[in-house]
């Protein structure tokens, strides 16, 4: 086991960011963390790098005490946090370079690792580029690459395609599972699940700071999935036509599990299918585990690419 | 140590790639000494300096100013990693806190020596004040000067928590300190309220051992003591910024 985090609780203030979070993660495989925004995704990572010490629980990275012996755990962890993070006066070379040097990489070892990182992530062509000058996909290739280059055991990338292009997503998803080959442990925060699904791996839902449930996608599909309807209406509706219906409310309006049709939930709510202002089919898939587990979806707006100021050519 | 010797390597290249600030901070008090050359020259006659031709006060008191100007750039790089969002994968490294800042103070206090030193030799060239074989002890006084002042901008990173604070107390250090340890004019010419402030200042001591060098001639015992009080200085701020400076402190480089 590369990674053994459990227990971990994490408050902000009022704001309890984490409550008993645990996370496994073994030698060669994928781990990706899906969650909202302010689920706790990014605290379970700071506090598993190093960055944030948790109010309470363990870390444990390769058999090291991470809370205890900090230093010695960040010799085996590469994170790339989530705003990109590179020297954009240096070349894209002394970039890696610099941080092979600062996990402790000779110089030997370095140099070799710097070409393979490059050429991993599509960057070879662009090592004596100034980071200032590269496209952001470029950047955010880098900003990745940064946490690669001293081969780490174990890998945190926090939502590490945000504004990327498809180029850049599609590079970095192969070079996660490249790494993932190569026997590292890979903990990936993502919004979205159909990296997730092409990463091929698996899966770990947090709400609220807690880690929900776990499991492969087929697995999660098979044990939480839901068929059903989900619809949103323009006034509350009542008890008793819920009721009629078997409804529950969620963050989005209501939903109805089980075999049913559009047809048949009209003509049992009667006049007060009046009220509704769409509808949705629940098929099995990711997003209704999701939504059966968190009882709230991934929205367009949690899903949406964040705005990266770093995201324009600046020169060429 | 291989850590915080890569945070050196790191800051060099950095100023290697954009070496502007340093070139325009060697350039201004050049285009100054001249100016102030002549009146210095009179106030250092007038406090029994005959020989004097202004030069002994303004080539070294225009490095003492603009030296703590040029140290606030450590400042100024501390805040810059947070600014690219560089500093927590230095905290997420095995670099601890400690080797952290001496990763960032080392490079600026060599950086430091070597600027008053080549401001101290090109301004001689500008003001005909005579270097010697014997005045190379003065980058003792560099080197204790250099020592203290970026300890104290060191302490003033762990303290504030935007650049435009340090911004502020750089200012405020290079003029009012410059002036009060007799950088700007000489100190007798100095109101007497400022005298007695003057010695807690390290640009006093700083020019202390410019005088023992460049006026009375005393060498190596004449800087001895103040010396040894800016490195006490230092120390000083040295072990307040340690024990102040906590990684994790938010620090703004964006207003």
């Amino acid at each position: 086991m590369v990674l053994h985090a459990s227990g971990l609780t994490k408050s902000y203030g009022d704001v309890q960011a984490l409550s008993g979070a645990e996370l496994e993660v073994e030698e060669g495989s994928i781990v990706a963390l899906l969650g909202k925004n302010g689920a706790g995704k990014t605290t379970l990572l700071s506090i598993i790098s190093g960055l944030l010490r948790p109010d309470s629980g363990s870390v444990r990275v390769g058999g090291i005490d991470a809370l205890a012996n900090a230093d010695a755990a960040a010799k085996l962890i590469g994170i790339a946090p989530q705003d990109t993070g590179i020297y954009p006066t240096l070349s894209v070379q002394q970039n890696l370079e610099f941080f092979g040097e600062l996990a402790g990489m000779k110089k030997q070892f370095r140099i070799t690792r710097v070409q393979e990182v490059a050429e991993q992530l599509g960057l070879t062509d662009l090592l004596a580029r100034r980071a200032s000058n590269l496209s952001g996909g470029e950047k955010r290739r880098l900003h990745t690459g940064c946490a690669l280059v001293h081969a780490p055991r174990l890998l945190l990338l926090d939502e590490p395609t945000v504004g990327a292009d498809v180029t850049t997503r599609a590079q970095l998803i192969d070079s996660v599972k490249g790494l993932a080959a190569q026997g590292a442990a890979v903990v990936y925060t993502t919004h979205y699940m159909p990296e997730v699904i092409e990463l091929g791996a698996d899966i770990a839902i947090i709400d609220d700071g807690v880690l929900l449930a776990r499991g492969s996608r087929a697995d999660l599909v098979a044990s939480h999935s839901v068929h059903g309807l989900r619809f949103a209406t323009s006034a509350p509706m009542t008890p008793a036509a819920l009721d009629a219906i078997g409804a529950e409310a969620d963050t989005d309006g209501y939903r109805v599990d089980g075999e049913i049709s559009v047809g048949e939930l009209v003509a049992k709510l009667g006049k007060d299918a009046a009220l509704i202002t769409s509808i949705e089919s629940l098929q099995p898939s990711l997003e209704t585990v999701f939504l059966k587990i968190t009882g709230s979806s991934l929205d367009e707006e949690d899903a949406a690419p964040e705005p990266d100021p770093n995201n324009e050519r600046v020169s060429t | 140590m291989t850590a915080a010797w890569a945070v050196t390597k790191v800051q060099f290249r950095i100023l290697k790639s954009d070496p502007w600030f340093l070139v325009i901070m060697f350039l201004m008090p050049l285009a100054i000494m001249p100016l102030f050359l002549k009146t210095m020259g009179l106030a250092l006659n007038s406090s029994g300096y005959a020989e004097a031709n202004g030069a002994e006060q303004v080539v070294p008191g225009q490095a003492v100013v603009f030296g703590f100007f040029v140290a606030g750039s450590m400042g100024f790089s501390v805040f810059r990693e947070h600014g690219w969002h560089t500093w927590n994968r230095l905290r997420a490294s095995a670099a601890g806190p400690k080797a952290l800042l001496l990763g960032f103070a080392a490079p600026w206090i060599l950086i430091h020596i070597g600027y008053q030193a080549l401001l101290i030799v090109v301004g001689s060239l500008f003001t005909d004040l005579n270097l010697g074989v014997g005045d190379a002890v003065d980058l003792l006084v560099l080197a204790g000067y250099s020592f203290a002042v970026i300890m104290i901008v060191m302490f003033a990173v762990s303290t504030l928590s935007s650049v435009h604070q340090v911004s502020a107390v750089v200012n405020l250090g290079a003029m009012v300190l410059g002036g009060l340890g007799g950088a700007l004019v000489p100190l007798d010419q100095l109101p007497s309220w400022a005298q007695s402030v003057a010695p807690f200042t390290p640009t006093y001591w700083a020019m202390e051992g410019h005088n023992a060098i460049f006026l009375d001639e005393a060498g190596f015992s004449g800087v001895m003591r103040p010396v040894l009080t800016l490195l006490a200085i230092g120390v000083v701020f040295g072990a307040l910024a340690i024990n102040r400076f906590r990684s994790d402190d938010v620090k703004n480089f964006f207003a």
